[in-house]
């Protein structure tokens, strides 16, 4: 077996800190080592030089699994031939047009038919786009303020969605939300009690993928429960479907857990990188969707519908949901066996198809950041505390070769850790 | 927006308390510190916070609460007139240890200006190495403790200490000085130390790189991305307590 072990990331350095010089932070967001929390920084690529299949190599000419998908929009495997083609024909024929391309109603239509709650499509372009439009949608159906979210909520950047004491947020922006556990039914019931008549939405995500915490699946006969209450009190029911959204089920993954969402909000895998989110919802919220006003400059440019269709289609013939349980159960199932063979105990949480992993050997988290650098370093990129992507085009010989690479960054961490044993 | 009495916290744990530091770290302050029999002042704040100064052997440590046998007792009926002792617009009347009172008139007023002189250091000061390096310890000791008072009293502050889960949080200057940040049911409380260990921690990787960072010169998240500032452990107690960082510089302006 050989893995590499990739020490030279000076390309990386060097343009990191060009970019401290204009870009605020270098790297900012979700793909920057802040908040991407590369630890220790050394140890990961700032800079991609390109990107194929499962595989991106740095600027240093670094070659890497990437677990994390650019965070989940590469969901068939980067520069996918099929959906690439379609946007290049599309390209040809004109992207950001006067009027929108005829594409972007054949898009609309394959969402219709393939998104069991949909009865519309209304398109943006980021996942924060589409939170945010579903909930003024709510309130303009509603004319109600107050949105129910639960605790670890991530709903995207819009000062509504964030936290009080986040910079740039005011308390203003928050007041409305209402924050309760996670598969809580009573304190779901108690809120709306106390707050009657007075709440447009309750958005979550369709299971709780937050961060820094092992995931978890909704308790039996929790959204069942939850879609009755939220008719019974005229609420409109909102799934962030953003990260999770056609890997669980490309239905929805209401769908997946046997309910249905009055509004979906779709972004990352729906067009395998192109730059689109979508909102799908229920016929009785069209017109309140109609009423808003709410467009960007981009929103209906036609390359991404037509890899959006492509990328549908595409995983529909591959049947990717399934797919995506076999090779996550796959994957994880080899890593943490070879965890265990070496004395560590490696948590698996969350879907298979966006895989948590957490070490359970300490409650600090050091032992899984360090063996997290080491895999970084061997060249299978993780994060440290963020659920991971599976796509079309990982091959078993990948995770063949992750498990092995796995296997030697325990037995590294057992030779580093000699007082565990 | 500040409150006046998490003010009050951060001026008698934070600025007065770092006179404790200020002693050890400063030879001229240790002299005034230097009393023949150990003197005790008390600051009692009316809805804020209690605490005793003892000089002794040149050295002083604070302790929470009105010592039953402080020589001194300074009252004050609210937390705006105890801000006011701080920024120099309220003298202070004691109603005890009058005869006391010329070492609270000569050598604890003397203290609290060299302290300000390190704590309000000017770009010419800074440019002595020694004072440099004392300066910024001290405004490290004052920031860790700015950080407690603010996650327990400031409403901002207690939000962002909810999120933070219980364990101890290392803060350090590389080869320097650190704290520690011990957090129990959201409640926080530092102490100056390094703890034996930690859950989570995040350390500058140089004094200058620490003044830079306080005195807002350089982007904390762009260290992180230059491996100047490092964070290991549990992210999401640094995450929260960073939140609260946001709000210290707000109440030392």
């Amino acid at each position: 077996m050989n893995i590499p072990v990739y020490e030279n990331h000076q390309k990386s350095r060097e343009m990191f800190q060009r970019a401290t010089h204009i870009i605020p932070s270098g790297i900012y967001g979700h793909l920057g080592p802040a908040e991407g929390q590369f630890i220790p920084v050394s140890n990961w690529p700032l800079f991609a030089e390109k990107a194929k299949g499962s595989y991106m190599w740095d600027v240093d000419g670094n070659k890497y699994i990437d677990y994390m998908c650019a965070y989940g929009p590469n969901v068939l495997g980067y520069c996918d031939e099929d959906v690439d083609a379609a946007a290049m024909k599309q390209i040809a024929l004109g992207n950001c047009t006067t009027t929108p391309g005829k594409v972007m109603l054949e898009c609309a239509e394959v969402l219709v038919d393939t998104v069991n709650t949909a009865d519309w499509a209304f398109f943006a372009k980021n996942g924060n786009d589409a939170t945010q439009g579903a909930i003024m949608c709510a309130r303009a159906h509603t004319h109600r303020k107050k949105i129910i979210m639960f605790r670890g909520y991530y709903h995207g950047v819009s000062p509504w969605c964030m936290k009080k004491d986040y910079p740039g947020v005011l308390e203003e922006d928050v007041c409305n939300n209402i924050v309760i556990p996670w598969n809580d039914i009573p304190a779901l019931e108690r809120v709306i009690e106390e707050n009657k008549n007075e709440i447009a939405a309750l958005i979550a995500q369709p299971y709780d993928h937050g961060n820094f915490y092992d995931n978890s699946f909704p308790a039996e006969g929790f959204w069942k429960k939850v879609r009755e209450i939220c008719t019974k009190n005229e609420i409109v029911l909102i799934i962030d479907d953003v990260r999770a959204g056609f890997r669980l089920d490309l239905a929805g993954s209401d769908h997946f857990f046997g309910f249905e969402a009055d509004l979906i909000c779709f972004c990352k895998a729906l067009a395998n990188g192109y730059n689109m989110s979508a909102i799908c919802g229920k016929e009785f919220l069209k017109s309140a969707m109609s009423s808003l006003s709410y467009t960007g400059s981009y929103w209906l440019s036609a390359v991404p519908f037509a890899a959006c269709i492509a990328c549908i289609n595409k995983m529909k013939k591959l049947d990717t949901p399934k797919m995506f349980f076999e090779k996550g159960t796959k994957l994880t199932e080899g890593l943490k066996l070879a965890g265990k063979e070496h004395g560590f105990d490696l948590v698996v949480s969350g879907a298979p198809a966006l895989f948590y992993l957490r070490i359970a050997n300490d409650d600090s988290m050091v032992l899984h950041q360090e063996w997290v650098a080491e895999m970084v370093k061997r060249g299978i990129f993780l994060a440290s505390h963020h659920n991971h992507f599976i796509n079309a085009s990982l091959s078993d010989k990948d995770i063949k070769h992750t498990i092995e690479v796995g296997e030697e960054c325990f037995k590294i961490l057992e030779k580093n850790h000699p007082e565990l044993f | 927006m500040t409150d006046a009495k998490t003010l009050a916290y951060i001026n008698l744990y934070g600025i007065l308390g770092a006179l404790e530091n200020l002693c050890e770290l400063d030879e001229e302050a240790s002299k005034l510190a230097n009393v023949k029999k150990p003197l005790s002042i008390a600051f009692s704040v009316k809805n804020g916070p209690d605490a005793t100064i003892t000089f002794k052997n040149g050295r002083c440590r604070m302790e929470q609460g009105v010592a039953p046998g402080c020589n001194v007792l300074l009252p004050f009926s609210s937390c705006e007139k105890f801000n006011g002792l701080i920024d120099g617009t309220v003298t202070p009347i004691p109603v005890k240890g009058f005869t006391k009172i010329g070492f609270l008139l000569n050598n604890f007023t003397k203290l609290t200006d060299i302290l300000t002189k390190y704590l309000r250091a000017t770009e010419e000061d800074l440019k002595d190495e020694k004072f440099f390096e004392t300066s910024t310890k001290l405004m490290f000791y004052l920031i860790t403790v700015a950080l407690s008072q603010i996650g327990n009293n400031d409403e901002i502050g207690r939000f962002s200490a909810s999120y933070i889960p219980d364990g101890i949080i290392e803060m350090s200057i590389k080869d320097s000085v650190s704290a520690t940040i011990r957090v129990k049911d959201h409640h926080l409380v530092t102490i100056k130390q390094k703890p034996e260990s930690y859950r989570s921690k995040m350390e500058f990787g140089s004094i200058r790189l620490a003044r830079d960072l306080f005195d807002g010169k350089v982007n904390a998240v762009a260290c992180i991305g230059e491996g100047t500032v490092t964070m290991s452990g549990l992210i999401n107690m640094i995450d929260n307590l960073n939140r609260i960082l946001d709000r210290v510089a707000l109440y030392l302006a």
